[in-house]
């Protein structure tokens, strides 16, 4: 669903009204990463500046690349990549397997099992940090990035979020679909999913970023700095004092920047346009 | 049904890239090998967890690899471990998971605890060997290091508290510079001439998040004044003195003119200084860099004296845990060649660290390092005003939280200092009378 | 039914719903068994121990748990939870509601507006606290500066202890408003043209359309942002380590920093997860009224 502004109103403004609510909203929203663009450009005296130097006297492209090179950057993207993906696959498989069950199968234990699985959220990673090292560790996978994987390849929180939407799918499609025999599994891939396009570009845009932007769980399981995600290998441009602004802002800008480009093809999915409703 | 076997593919086939491809790394860095440790015809691999960036991670990745090569017997492996508090989380993880490092960087705050857990290798020793020259270590590092008797690490960074102070500022406001004998009074004037609302302009710095960095400020002026933190036999808190309340009230004094800029912990205040807002700073080698870099004209000197001009010292320590003799002998020698004068002078040049001996001031180049950091010789002879150090308790850390609860308090204006000290030495007697 | 062979009962069990139910879970189960439940077991057995994360422990049954209620502290990160959550909730997903609305619909540069929504959430919380600290410095600061262009009294915010918990509210709001926008617009795409187009021919206005159709069709989305929100809400923590550190004076200090305090500054490993699991009965509790509550009042349109 999409709404246009109705044609037949006569505009007062030449553009449409909702610029003067979301432009300001993203302007505010988006303060931030200007900011740090600017001092990723700036030499390292300006950066530290305070109050800051909004104004640099050059634009210092050559910090990305100073960036780039002072640590293995390439290991970090490859590292984060891999993380990212593969934690992003395993959601959305798993998750849609379980959140079909809770939403449409009506099983022994279900409510009690869900409310156990949403109970694991409910808990500070704080206190789960060791014990969860120690059984990435009897699993042998200290310092790799499958240590990284693993943990996270299925979270009750995609879980969560699919039993919702997939409730609100209408139930009579599959109804059809199980008279004719389809099996569930079928349903599930040739129905169900493909009518949750949203809420699975949604989980997956999410748990990218996720696992994109980690830096706890990393720093405890992985040693060699060429098995660092990006977020960890970023950390140590990051001096306790004596930080060099420019080149951890013009690093931090290079890591948000597969982030932004995720969220913007997955639009495609999340905002669907009216021609494609029409799977009815 | 296709698309789900796609994801079971895709999924199986990054788990394989993720495990294969970078579990070789796991299981041939230094933290996993077998306990024994003499693999390979007696080669022995050891990793050195560090918090290094910048200036010093390149320093140690370069002493690191001088050593390997000097020494072929031995392979020394930096690895970067995350700053402070998220260190501790990983050394008790590595701790807990059987595996910790052979040697770790240990920060001052955790020492007490971390030794007392029993698994750091005691290194009595070796420090006693004569060669090594325990003796020339600061005398703050070796008490800080030393547990109950035991020694417990080896000295990796000293530093210490001096006055910085913006040269155009003081000629602005037309006020002699400090001096070596500068009291209180002198400080105390000093910044309120400084200080100018209008401008922006403060006269002193402070950190006031409430946590050791705005607690041992106030313990260097307590010491000054001729105060102690706890009793002798560390049963009682004794900070709740006339020495304890006049350091109170020079602070709550100085707000009250709004004189300090009160750094909320993000140690800004070296930046607002740069930006030549503030007068005088008490700070360590560690703005130096920074505050050369700037265009401010600066000037060093000692702290200002209510009793005595008594600074106070943060040594963090290299520790080795056990994990089989041929690593601890490696271990060894790799530490005992690294705070040698010599290495120890190098490390500094590269990193503007302070020395962590003072035979390194007899090293040939120790005037390059002098000329390099301009002012860090006064902070070198400083360390002779660091007479003392902060009691090595595991109930330190408590005792910080509260004291700087109450420091807090005052430099916002919300209690007397008299109530604040009464507040805070109920508090810490509580904690040392506790059973642990 | 018509007449049928009954097949045996092995493979009635099969193709019954309940195996194919745990057929399907299975997997998210395993995964979820071995790397939650599993350590959230674990640490409840550290918590009933004097435990310091280093040295070998000691049982203590309950001691932990009634030390607890004895603890001004943790009273105090109780109340100052409560009240964040309560702030943070209903501004963060009625907000979201609205922006989504908002964002919804095809005007020029919509894409660019979406993407600037998202940027606060892809921002690392580091750096968005050093923002918020920069832009409320009481000296420096950008807001006092607006504030004092427009005559209105500089303010302490962070270094305030009356002020600094909204601080953070407003900092974490800006944060994660990203996350519930894309979850609501995604739930939009739910919500069909045909029924809209109806409502307006029988002459509904564009309020009533929303409040009545819209909103409804929303609420097993809002119904998880809500629960969701909540369960976060309750375990503030990285906003916090990266800006107050639980100050001044304690006022920002939440459940989950009063227990990372505990634990690895205190070396209270024991006491630290007792901390932890009064907070998941809290938050299970407050998560089980909210989907009964939603059991009742959320339509799901099968």
């Amino acid at each position: 669903m999409v709404l246009d502004a109705p044609p037949e109103k006569r505009r007062r403004l030449p553009f449409s009204p909702w610029h003067l609510l979301l432009a300001p909203v993203a302007a505010i929203m988006i303060v931030p990463l200007i900011w740090m663009a600017v001092l990723s450009l700036e030499t390292k005296t300006e950066a530290s500046s305070f109050p800051p130097v909004f104004l640099p006297s050059g634009l210092h492209f050559s910090n990305y690349s100073s960036a780039w090179h002072a640590v293995p950057f390439g290991d970090f993207f490859l590292n984060s990549a891999a993380y990212s993906l593969a934690t992003v696959a395993g959601n959305l498989l798993f998750c849609s397997l379980a959140a079909y069950a809770f939403a449409r199968i009506r099983f022994f234990g279900r409510n009690v099992l869900f409310v156990v699985l949403l109970a694991t959220l409910m808990v500070p990673f704080q206190v789960l940090l060791i014990p969860t090292f120690l059984i990435v560790k009897k699993l042998g996978m200290v310092d790799s990035v499958g240590g990284l994987i693993v943990p996270n390849l299925c979270t009750a929180f995609g879980i969560f979020m699919l039993r919702q939407f997939f409730r609100t799918l209408p139930i009579e499609l599959e109804e059809a679909a199980r008279l004719d025999g389809t099996s569930r599994l079928g349903i599930l891939f040739k129905i169900v999913l493909p009518l949750s396009l949203p809420a699975l570009a949604t989980l997956a845009i999410i748990q990218f970023m996720w696992s994109w932007n980690d830096f706890l769980w990393p720093l405890i399981i992985i040693n060699t700095d060429t098995h660092a995600p990006l977020q960890l290998g970023l950390s140590t441009l990051q001096g306790s004092h004596n930080t060099e602004w420019n080149l951890l802002m013009a690093g931090t800008v290079m890591s948000q920047i597969p982030m932004l480009a995720v969220f913007l093809l997955a639009q495609r999915w999340f905002i669907r346009s009216i021609a494609f409703t029409g799977i009815k | 049904m296709k698309r789900a076997c796609l994801f079971v593919v895709l999924v199986g086939a990054l788990l394989a890239v993720g495990c294969g491809g970078s579990s070789s790394g796991g299981s041939s860095s230094g933290g996993s090998s077998s306990k024994s440790g003499a693999t390979k015809g007696g080669h022995v691999s050891i990793s050195i967890w560090e918090g290094y960036t910048q200036g010093e991670s390149v320093a140690i990745k370069k002493l690191a690899a001088q050593f390997n090569a000097s020494h072929p017997g031995i392979t020394v492996t930096p690895q970067f471990y995350g700053n402070s508090d998220y260190a501790l989380q990983k050394v008790l993880a590595a701790i807990a998971g059987g595996k910790p490092p052979d040697i770790s960087y240990l920060y001052g705050s955790n020492a007490a605890n971390i030794a007392a857990s029993g698994k750091l290798v005691s290194l009595n020793k070796y420090v006693s060997d004569p060669s090594f020259g325990w003796n020339h270590f600061y005398k703050v590092e070796r008490e800080v290091a030393t547990v109950n008797g035991k020694v417990t690490g080896i000295p990796a960074l000293v530093d210490n508290l001096a006055l910085v102070y913006n040269k155009k500022l003081f000629a602005q406001a037309g006020i002699a510079p400090p001096t070596a004998n500068w009291t209180w009074n002198d400080f105390e004037n000093a910044a309120l001439k400084l200080t100018d609302p209008s401008k922006k302009q403060f006269g002193w710095a402070y950190v006031n998040d409430a946590s050791e960095d705005t607690v041992w400020r106030f313990w260097a002026m307590l010491w000054q004044a001729g105060g102690q933190i706890l009793s002798a036999d560390n049963k009682q808190a004794a900070f709740n003195s006339p020495a304890g309340l006049k350091a109170l009230t020079l602070l709550q004094q100085l707000v009250a003119h709004k004189s300090i800029y009160l750094d909320n912990g993000s140690d800004n205040y070296v930046n607002v200084f740069n930006a030549g807002h503030i007068g005088m700073l008490w700070t360590g080698p560690w703005d130096l860099q920074q505050i050369t870099a700037s265009k401010v004209s600066y000037g060093v000197q000692i702290l200002p004296a209510a009793e005595n001009h008594q600074t106070i010292s943060g040594p963090d320590d290299w520790v080795m845990f056990d994990n089989g003799s041929a690593r601890v002998a490696a271990s060894w020698t790799f530490l005992k060649w690294l705070t040698s004068p010599k290495i120890d002078l190098e490390w500094g040049l590269m990193t503007g660290d302070l020395p962590i001996r003072d035979d390194v001031a007899q090293q040939p180049g120790y005037k390059q390092f002098a000329r390099k950091y301009p002012g860090i010789d006064l902070w070198v002879k400083n360390l002779d005003n660091a007479t003392q150090a902060r009691p090595v308790l595991t109930t330190y850390p408590k005792i910080s939280t509260v004291v700087g609860q109450a420091v807090q308090s005052v430099l916002l204006g919300k209690t007397q200092p008299q109530q604040a000290l009464n507040q805070a030495s109920q508090q810490v007697n509580g904690i040392l009378s506790a059973p642990s | 039914m018509a007449d049928r062979h009954r097949p045996p009962a092995i493979k009635r069990l099969i193709g019954s719903e309940h195996f194919a139910g745990w057929a399907f879970v299975a997997p998210a189960v395993i995964l979820i068994a071995i790397f939650f439940l599993i350590p959230i077991g674990w640490s409840l057995l550290i918590s009933l121990q004097a435990n310091n994360l280093i040295a070998p422990a000691h049982y203590v049954g309950l001691a932990n748990y009634k030390a607890l209620t004895k603890d001004p502290a943790f009273r105090s990160a109780i109340g100052h939870t409560l009240l964040y959550t309560v702030i943070f909730v209903p501004v963060s997903v009625g907000g979201a509601l609205a922006l989504a609305v908002a964002l919804n619909r095809k005007i020029r540069g919509i894409r660019f507006y979406r993407l600037a929504v998202f940027v606060p959430l892809v921002t690392s919380t580091v750096a968005t606290g050093l923002v918020f600290l920069w832009l409320l410095d009481p000296t420096f600061g950008f807001v006092n500066y607006l504030l004092h262009a427009v005559g209105l009294p500089q303010q302490q915010f962070l270094q305030d202890p009356n002020e600094a918990l909204y601080c953070i509210v407003a900092m974490t709001v800006w944060g994660w408003l990203g996350f519930d926008v894309i979850v609501y617009l995604a739930a939009l795409q739910g919500v069909p043209e045909e029924l809209l187009e109806a409502a307006e021919i029988d002459g509904a206005s564009k309020w009533s359309r929303f409040r009545s159709i819209v909103v409804p069709l929303l609420g097993p989305a809002t119904l998880f942002l809500v629960v969701w929100s909540t369960i976060n809400a309750l375990q503030l923590f990285d906003e916090i380590y990266v800006t107050t550190r639980g100050g001044p004076l304690g006022s920002t200090t939440v459940i989950v920093y009063y227990l990372y305090q505990q634990a690895f500054q205190f070396f209270n490993g024991g006491y630290g997860s007792a901390i932890a699991y009064v907070l998941f009965l809290a938050i299970l509790v407050v998560t089980l009224v909210q989907l009964w509550v939603g059991r009742r009042r959320v339509y799901y349109t099968s």
